[in-house]
């Protein structure tokens, strides 16, 4: 009997130890560790471009979090997303005019609502509206001022082949997407040593469809994002005669090194480093 | 042509082979009410195979962790993210490393102990002489071995798991200093209760436990009553339990995730 109760006991023990352990998985090493007790109540914020930013994203006012975004959904017929805020009701104090930003944590963490304190008298009600807003501004976005937008490559009919040469193509290969204002428009065929001109030639193959690219038009290779693939980005000219197949690219800029621009500014200072971006011709920090 | 028949009846052997367990399985189903009459020997089986394989479950679990934790921050530091380490462990370990390794160090420790018991149990004639004295083995000896496997597989995968998350912690935090705040509000950033705890822990380990239990009875049940069948027998637990842990693991993934 006493063999038997040892493991009758034995066995209870474990099942507690069992779900215990669950429900320290459950609870502590989860979302609902992070989620809130209290009541909340809900407000709208309209942003122009959310960017990464999710559901149960959490919602910061002075870095504390207040609450946690609801729902994302866009506009109807507008092509603005609509934000519900689920804020605690223990901070029913947020004044009307607060600006509702979307910031990222860190450098590559991931995004949130910030929420600036306005000097309105009223405060904002449950179902409200907060009218002020700033859209996200990832980094990428900045730095893609200087690198070229980001975008997602296209389905390709037939194409179209044109070569360029480069300095430089950085970490560019076969493969990589071709792309015009942001979209991407073909592909790169083939990266290949020039032996005579000791410089890159690279071969891109143009979806058909874009048979309207002015043969003056620039090619640079760019980076996506902070740690992205390259790319090579088509800047259009104004020449009234086409790219055809076989055309050769003149105006080209090379990958330019993120470390370099780096230490350009560190360098020289920031104005220095923009106004020699700005003074070459072919660089999109010219554009803004 | 000689080859060709040998491949087919491999192919009919194995298809006869699944054919009869899941047969065996529905046997062991309808039995498990009548089953239930022997609770005591389900609290006993289940103090046999979970209770009894809880200190290996810890152990690997404790070092699964801490050598996840220690591969990961190196890995993460090449691109400073060496903050994602607590997030990679619990993510990693609820879908996949707790639940894979859990089942198949429980093929490896209980089930074959199920195979070998019940294949001397039928070397032995005790399974006869329980038919003689008209108790049904399958109600006796089968479901509650398949009813502890079941309900021992997902205790003792949250044990591993919770045990890996601190293992991980302990090699992250304490050793190589990673922000002990940092690792859990990331952790808790990002796991989710009902995708990683419920779909990944909860549903992946029970499918798991039912499969090594209904392998280890099966194999065990029909092993041949000499001791090189048993042999041949506990052998066959373990490889057909790791493939199918392994194979259905994919299916579950695909599906659940």
């Amino acid at each position: 009997m006493s063999q038997r109760k040892s493991y009758a006991v034995g066995t209870g023990l474990f099942i507690v130890l069992g779900f215990a352990a669950l429900a320290y998985l459950a609870t502590q090493t989860s979302s609902v560790a992070n989620r809130h007790q209290g009541a909340s109540y809900t407000v709208d914020a309209q942003f122009e471009n959310i960017g990464q930013l999710k559901e149960r994203a959490p919602v910061k006012i002075a870095g504390v979090r207040v609450g946690q975004v609801e729902s994302i959904a866009l506009e109807p017929g507008k092509s603005v997303a609509d934000v519900k805020l689920a804020i605690d009701k223990q901070y029913a104090t947020i004044p009307a005019d607060s600006v509702a930003t979307i910031f990222t944590s860190g450098l590559l963490g991931d995004q949130y609502v910030g929420i600036e304190y306005g000097h309105a008298k009223q405060y904002v009600a449950a179902g409200g509206k907060l009218g002020l807003t700033r859209s996200s501004q990832p980094l990428e976005e900045m730095l893609g001022k200087f690198f070229g937008a980001g975008g997602s490559a296209d389905a390709i009919g037939g194409s179209y082949e044109v070569t360029a040469h480069f300095s430089n193509v950085g970490s560019l290969s076969a493969g990589s997407p071709v792309k015009m204002a942001g979209v991407a428009i073909g592909r790169v065929l083939s990266v290949q040593a020039e032996p005579t001109k000791l410089d890159a030639v690279v071969t891109l193959a143009i979806d058909n469809r874009y048979n309207q690219i002015p043969d003056d038009s620039a090619a640079a290779v760019f980076t996506s994002g902070l740690i992205g693939s390259q790319y090579v980005a088509i800047q259009p000219g104004g020449s009234p005669d086409m790219l055809k197949n076989g055309d050769e690219m003149i105006l080209t800029q090379s990958a330019m090194q993120l470390e370099d621009l780096i230490g350009k500014f560190l360098v020289n200072g920031s104005g220095d480093g923009a106004k020699k971006d700005a003074g070459s011709s072919t660089t999109p920090a010219g554009k803004h | 042509m000689n080859a060709r028949i040998g491949r087919d009846n491999i192919v009919t052997q194995s298809l006869g082979q699944i054919g009869n367990c899941g047969l065996f399985l529905l046997q062991i189903l309808a039995t498990i009410p009548r089953s239930l009459r022997h609770a005591r020997e389900t609290v006993r089986q289940l103090w046999f195979v979970g209770a009894m394989s809880l200190t290996i479950i810890m152990v690997c679990g404790l070092f699964v962790g801490m050598v996840l934790s220690l591969q990961l921050y190196h890995v993460l530091s090449i691109f400073g993210g060496t903050a994602a380490t607590g997030t990679v462990v619990a993510i990693s370990i609820y879908r996949e490393l707790g639940p894979v390794v859990t089942a198949l160090l429980f093929a490896g420790r209980a089930g074959t102990a199920i195979t070998a018991e019940i294949g001397l149990m039928r070397a032995t004639d005790q399974i006869a002489a329980m038919e003689l004295m008209a108790v049904d083995p399958l109600a006796y000896v089968v479901a509650p071995r398949f009813l502890a496997g079941l309900i021992a597989m997902p205790l003792l995968c949250c044990v591993f798991c919770a045990l890996g998350i601190f293992g991980g912690h302990l090699v992250g935090v304490s050793w190589l200093g990673i922000d002990n705040g940092t690792f859990w509000s990331n952790m808790t950033a990002t796991v989710d209760v009902w995708q990683d705890i419920i779909n990944g822990v909860i549903w992946k380990s029970l499918a798991f436990g039912a499969v090594v239990a209904l392998i280890a009875v099966y194999q065990g049940y029909t092993a041949p009553p000499t001791s090189e069948g048993v042999a041949y027998a506990t052998t066959r637990t373990v490889v057909a339990s790791s493939i199918a842990i392994l194979a259905l693991d994919f299916v579950l993934t695909a599906f659940l995730m």
